[in-house]
């Protein structure tokens, strides 16, 4: 793996648990409203939404070197 | 015919069908322990999310996340982010684990440790504590079920007796079944469970408020703490959460029933396809998330622990016996098939490491698999008994799970990546966590400053001690057969 393929995968890994954990105390907030959903939670769905992005895309990263 | 018969027949029907199909599609299986025990590592992509979709999302979840979204409104959330952060995690760690039980025969998480680290003193303590933390986490499961008893019997019957015959006919299955049978019967509970949920968390508020939006606004005006994290006495701060969602992350693939499904994998790559798309899983939390939230305002004023029951009192309410039967069917089964796979994890690594490796009992295959099945009648038995005594305190019980699984986790990660570890460093680092949270749980000394997670102290001191007594003392001879660690 080049490393800019190997620091993009680690960027990649890095977006969602730092969204849902040193990002929460920046999202915890009723508004502005997403949907009619409290801002929070809805910060905290992006996270579910990202995670099968990001990692579908590691998972591409790694098979054009490894597999 | 009274309405409790109709949703109690439902029930019995469902659980029973469930068991007998389960049956009937292992029926060919010849059982010897890795058959019994990680199901011949054969598992594909789909049965293998079926396994762990079935243990990660168990009736607690079912009942507990709304009961949670009632009585601390955000807090709750927390659910939502450590089991996405917690796939993230296993995509990268579980694929080695996996590859490396492939190599070396591994059946249970004392073997990994046994063999990782060259100790089988190791093994045999990591045996015995997956053991003692699984039996609070299995009665977890009875609470469970005996809430929707207690609601599809219209209140009118003593469920006791019905959790009691309920999870001894799914320990006689296991007996016989072993995983192959969880994951057969986590097919029908899966299709059950997503069928209910979206009923309770879509019906639900549409038929009651119209819209989402509607029902956010409504909680907002009566409560305006809920739908963000305000620290006050007795809720949850945001260090709380955060601290919380790290500790319950990493632990979420270290109990014994994870290392079983774990192994089961036919290769690393199915269980990266599941760690991608597991979190898609995670909807179903949302939706009982927003049956809490209904039920909050639909029957209000509920006490934590009752609220547990909050969204199926509601459909015991305003809807019809069949629907109140099927609810409480799929819950149940929520509570009983993640239980029989806990039970068959806990009793593979007593049997196994402590027995086994331990005092040199039941190692041929023929009589590991019967000591096996002995095993996990016993553990039901034991579990049903704690049950009956101190049905009172499970959520501690529940908190002291995660605290003391969790403190597997470093000699987990160390295994893949750091060969100069020793056992001891390891086992130090465990006791050194397991006193941190038995002084802290039994100091009453939660909430802890600033509200910071117990186990998440207790992990962050094992940790320290497994590097000091590293550097300090490290492994001599580090053989290289059968490491197997991939070039990540």
């Amino acid at each position: 793996m080049s490393r800019s393929a190997r620091v993009l995968r680690v960027v990649l890994a890095c977006v969602v648990p730092a969204m849902l954990t040193i990002g929460i105390p920046f999202a915890n907030r009723v508004e502005p409203r997403i949907f009619g959903l409290p801002f929070l939670l809805a910060w905290i769905i992006l996270g579910m939404i990202l995670a099968p992005v990001s990692l579908s895309l590691i998972y591409r990263l790694e098979g054009r070197s490894s597999r | 015919m009274s309405p409790a018969i109709v949703a109690l027949s439902i029930v019995g029907l469902v659980v029973g069908g469930t068991i007998a199909f389960a049956l009937y599609s292992v029926r060919r299986i010849p059982m010897d322990p890795h058959q019994y025990i990680v199901a011949g590592r054969s598992f594909g992509a789909f049965f293998l999310w079926l396994l762990l979709a079935g243990e990660v999302y168990t009736a607690f979840t079912f009942l507990g996340a709304a009961g949670w979204a009632y009585s601390y409104g955000a807090a709750a959330f927390y659910i939502l982010a450590y089991g996405t952060i917690g796939y993230i995690i296993g995509y990268f760690l579980l694929p080695g684990i996996s590859d490396i039980g492939h190599a070396r025969g591994l059946l249970t998480s004392g073997d990994y440790f046994a063999d990782r680290f060259g100790s089988r003193a190791l093994g045999v303590m990591v045996g015995a504590l997956q053991f003692f933390f699984l039996i609070p986490y299995v009665t977890l499961q009875l609470t469970g079920l005996q809430i929707l008893l207690t609601i599809a019997g219209y209140n009118a019957y003593d469920a006791r007796v019905g959790v009691a015959i309920g999870f001894l006919l799914m320990a006689l299955f296991v007996f016989s079944a072993g995983l192959r049978g969880t994951a057969w019967a986590s097919v029908v509970k899966d299709g059950l469970v997503l069928a209910a949920v979206i009923f309770a968390g879509v019906a639900i508020p549409l038929k009651f408020f119209g819209s989402y939006g509607a029902m956010f606004d409504q909680v907002q005006r009566a409560h305006p703490t809920w739908l963000s994290l305000v620290a006050t006495p007795t809720n949850h701060s945001v260090i709380w959460f955060v601290t919380t969602v790290a500790l319950t992350a990493i632990g979420f693939f270290a109990g014994p029933q994870n290392m079983a499904a774990i192994l089961s994998a036919r290769d690393g790559n199915v269980l990266r396809k599941n760690a991608i798309w597991m979190p898609v899983y995670q909807v179903v939390l949302l939706l009982v998330f927003f049956a809490g939230f209904a039920a909050l305002l639909i029957v209000p004023g509920m006490k934590p622990g009752a609220a547990d029951q909050s969204f199926v009192l509601v459909v015991q309410r305003y809807y019809p016996a069949w629907v109140v039967g099927f609810i409480a069917a799929a819950g149940s089964l929520a509570a009983l098939v993640p239980a029989s796979g806990l039970l068959l994890g806990g009793a593979s690594n007593l049997v196994k490491n402590v027995l086994g490796d331990g005092l040199g009992v039941a190692t041929g295959d023929r009589a590991r698999t019967l000591a096996t099945r002995v095993a996990v009648l016993s553990l039901a038995v034991l579990a049903l008994g704690l049950w009956l005594v101190y049905s009172k305190t499970l959520v501690d019980l529940l908190l002291f799970y995660y605290n003391g699984i969790t403190q597997l986790m470093p000699g987990l990660i160390f295994g893949l990546v750091w060969r100069r570890v020793p056992a001891r460093a390891i086992g130090a680092g465990i006791a050194g966590g397991l006193l941190t949270v038995l002084t802290i749980f039994y100091e009453h000394a939660d909430p802890t400053p600033w509200g910071i997670n117990i186990g998440l102290l207790a992990l962050a001191i094992n940790a320290i001690i497994v590097v000091t007594v590293t550097l300090v003392w490290p492994r001599r001879a580090v053989e290289a057969p059968g490491d197997t660690r991939r070039q990540a």
